[in-house]
């Protein structure tokens, strides 16, 4: 038996260390982190300390041995392989953020008013949901919220960032619009309530905001925001169907429309404008959409973009026929400066007085104008002053059974009623609030990308 | 709006305005109805639908994702300007959705085959240019491991990361299956990220955008489900 004499041995910390390296990981206070192993692979050497006495000279082994010890090395590399790959990632999947910014109530986007059945309809694209109150429900200033009677809301439902609302005279059945995120009108039975999916559903064009329908035509009036166009289906049109009718082009005047009403009585559509607007053309090498293949009067999607024609316009109104189509131009344009618009949004028509609402959201006011009003026109009436409790309205409904205008105030969790005749600064008449006096709303409505302002410590959220 | 930049170098901000094709900058403290400082749009300038945007602070240009092609262009560019360069080709590559400057190590990176809408959301990969490319240029290499990529991303080049969010396979709403993943773009790789936050099974729904907040080591993402901002706090990423 020879003498061997060890000069060193790796320290126990070492050992542990290249045995981490091995399985690819390495661990600090507990938390499994990712490592660049090999600039980190001395961390401490120690002499050995001299064995006292005599250690023993291995025998070699048999070819038994040999192949055995062989075998298992590969099964270890394999196993040591495996190991290797499931740990390379780094799980953080139950990570918990260190701050959240989220809104717990609803931020109202519109509101329609069932008056057979004295409910008030609002939407919610904060939390996605259809909440349906009691028409003449009143938040007192000391109550936390008002309970809402039914709520639909779900992922069953398809609701998400919804914007206009309507409500079917006739049998109180609920018409929704999402806008950008769900390329679907979902249409509810007026007592559906939870994560119920849609009665009836409608594939619609990218990007719609508002909803108007001409119920003796039968006929529903739907704006695109991306495709600055209008499109009119069938009022019971269903899943797949094509539109009976296409408003889309230079000369309508649509440019980012929003909120859309009708003025049966004199047969005119009126359609609101952000301004924002580029041209489309047919385009051989354009790819149709899935939703657009084989429809007739779809419109002229992104990919029929003609490049560099964008163009910022001052917001409008534009008047046209409810029968228009193609490219043709509006009756008449509404705007300019005296007009006040600043983001005009949702519409509403008193047709018994010819007077047409205007949520005006930038400028926190309700506008109304004749309905035969034309160019740059100051509105007859405003409603606007911090009595008003108008933050950001971006929906309003004319209840004429009651004579009241709704708004739905996306900025202070509130929908406000006044007198049809309301002027100036004031009260409304009822408040519902979905969250607490004076809690601020966050205004997040679809946020994409974020940013970070290292100079103010300041994150920026576009919506 | 889809894309948000914040240079801090020159402490502006930039964002594309899709319906209009044209590309706004701000001074970083603008508030309320305040006009932008820049605006590049017109005739010449071949933006078609702006969704994206990237500034390269270090060396004044910015970049624009236009689906077959990437436009550039000189960061004080204002009205109708023509870009400095395009990368657009067969080799360079379709469906370029997003794109991140890399100044220290000079690559332009781009996500190509992703994004939201009616494209395919599991083909998305990350493309790696010279930051100069031009014309109909291949890549250098190519990462693929993130094939649901959905929003812009972030990179972070001291270590030369790429952080992505990553939606749900398929056209639900919201899934399970959401994540913010972390790649090194060092070389071309095909596999799992490093790194994975939040998700799968986590608190994402439907994670889209991402930035950094480097002096606090912290990663900020967006979820359009949750319609919220979430700050995770990873100091071992940085």
């Amino acid at each position: 038996m020879a003498h061997v004499v060890r000069p060193w041995r790796i320290s126990r910390p070492l050992r542990l260390f290249v045995l981490i390296a091995l399985l690819g990981t390495a661990i600090q206070g507990g938390t499994p982190q990712t490592k660049t192993i090999g600039s980190e692979r001395l961390v401490s050497v120690e002499p050995l300390s001299e064995e006292a006495g005599e250690i023993c000279e291995p025998v070699p082994p048999s070819r038994e041995e040999m192949l055995l010890a062989a075998m298992q090395q590969r099964q270890d590399a394999r196993d040591a392989s495996k190991a290797t790959r499931s740990a390379a990632t780094q799980d953080r999947s139950k990570l918990k953020p260190i701050r959240w910014i989220r809104d717990p109530y609803a931020a109202y986007s519109s509101v329609a008013v069932d008056p057979i059945n004295n409910e008030v309809v609002l939407t919610d694209e904060n939390l996605f949901q259809i909440l349906v109150y009691n028409r003449t429900a009143n938040t007192p200033p000391s109550a936390r919220l008002t309970e809402p009677k039914r709520i639909i809301a779900g992922l069953n439902t398809k609701i998400e960032f919804q914007c206009g609302l309507y409500i079917d005279p006739k049998t109180g059945n609920i018409y929704a619009v999402n806008n950008d995120t769900v390329d679907t009108l979902v249409i509810f039975d007026r007592n559906a309530k939870g994560d119920v999916p849609p009665t009836r559903e409608l594939y619609t064009p990218h990007g719609t905001f508002g909803i108007a329908v001409d119920e003796a035509a039968e006929e529903m009036f739907l704006t695109l925001q991306h495709d600055s166009a209008m499109v009119v289906f069938r009022k019971y049109a269903d899943k797949d169907e094509s539109p009976l009718r296409l408003l889309q082009g230079d000369a309508t005047g649509l440019a980012d429309p929003h909120g859309i009403a009708l003025d049966s009585r004199n047969g005119w559509v009126f359609i609101t404008n952000h301004g924002a607007v580029s041209s489309r053309s047919p385009r051989p090498d354009a790819r149709a959409s899935r939703r657009g293949a084989q429809k007739q009067n779809w419109p002229l999607e992104r990919a029929q973009t003609v490049p560099g024609s964008g163009r910022s316009l001052p917001p409008s109104i534009i008047v046209h026929s409810m029968k228009a189509q193609g490219n043709v131009p509006p009756l008449r344009v509404i705007q300019g400066p005296k007009t006040q618009f600043n983001w005009p949004t949702g519409l509403a028509i008193d047709e018994q007085r010819g007077e047409l609402y205007v949520a005006n959201d930038i400028e926190n006011s309700i506008l109304v104008f004749n309905v035969t009003d034309s160019g740059d026109v100051a509105p007859k009436r405003v409603i606007k002053g911090p009595k008003t409790n108008l933050a950001n309205p971006t929906g309003v409904w004319v209840d004429l059974k009651n004579n009241e205008v709704w708004t739905a105030n996306f900025m202070n969790h509130s929908a406000t009623v006044y007198p049809l005749n309301a002027s100036g600064d004031v009260a409304p008449l009822r408040i519902i609030r979905s969250g607490p006096l004076n809690e601020p709303s966050l205004g997040i409505g679809n946020p994409h990308p974020v940013a970070y302002d290292s100079k103010r410590e300041q994150i920026l959220v576009p919506n | 709006m889809h894309g948000f930049t914040y240079d801090e170098i020159h402490d502006e901000f930039t964002v594309p305005q899709q319906f209009a094709q044209a590309i706004l900058t701000f001074a970083g403290g603008a508030e309320g109805e305040t006009p932008p400082l820049r605006v590049i749009q017109g005739s010449n300038t071949r933006l078609e639908a702006p969704d994206r945007v990237a500034v390269d602070a270090v060396n004044n240009e910015i970049y624009v994702p236009e689906g077959d092609r990437v436009l550039v262009f000189d960061r004080m560019g204002n009205g109708n300007v023509a870009p400095k360069r395009v990368l657009e080709g067969p080799d360079a590559g379709r469906g370029l959705d997003a794109v991140a400057i890399d100044p220290i190590n000079n690559f332009l990176i781009v996500a190509a085959g992703g994004g939201g809408g009616e494209r395919d959301r599991s083909g998305t990969r990350f493309l790696v240019f010279d930051r100069t490319a031009n014309g109909n240029v291949k890549p250098k290499w190519i990462v693929q491991g993130p094939r649901a990529m959905g929003g812009p991303f972030a990179i972070y080049p001291q270590r030369k990361l790429i952080l992505a969010t990553n939606r749900p396979v398929g056209e639900g709403l919201a899934g399970d299956d959401s994540y913010l993943g972390v790649w090194s773009y060092e070389k071309s790789s095909d596999g799992p990220p490093l790194w994975t936050i939040g998700g799968p099974n986590g608190i994402f729904q439907m994670p889209r955008g991402v930035a950094l907040d480097v002096k606090n080591k912290s990663i900020i993402a967006s979820d359009k489900r949750l319609n919220s901002v979430l700050t995770f706090r990873v100091p071992e990423l940085f």
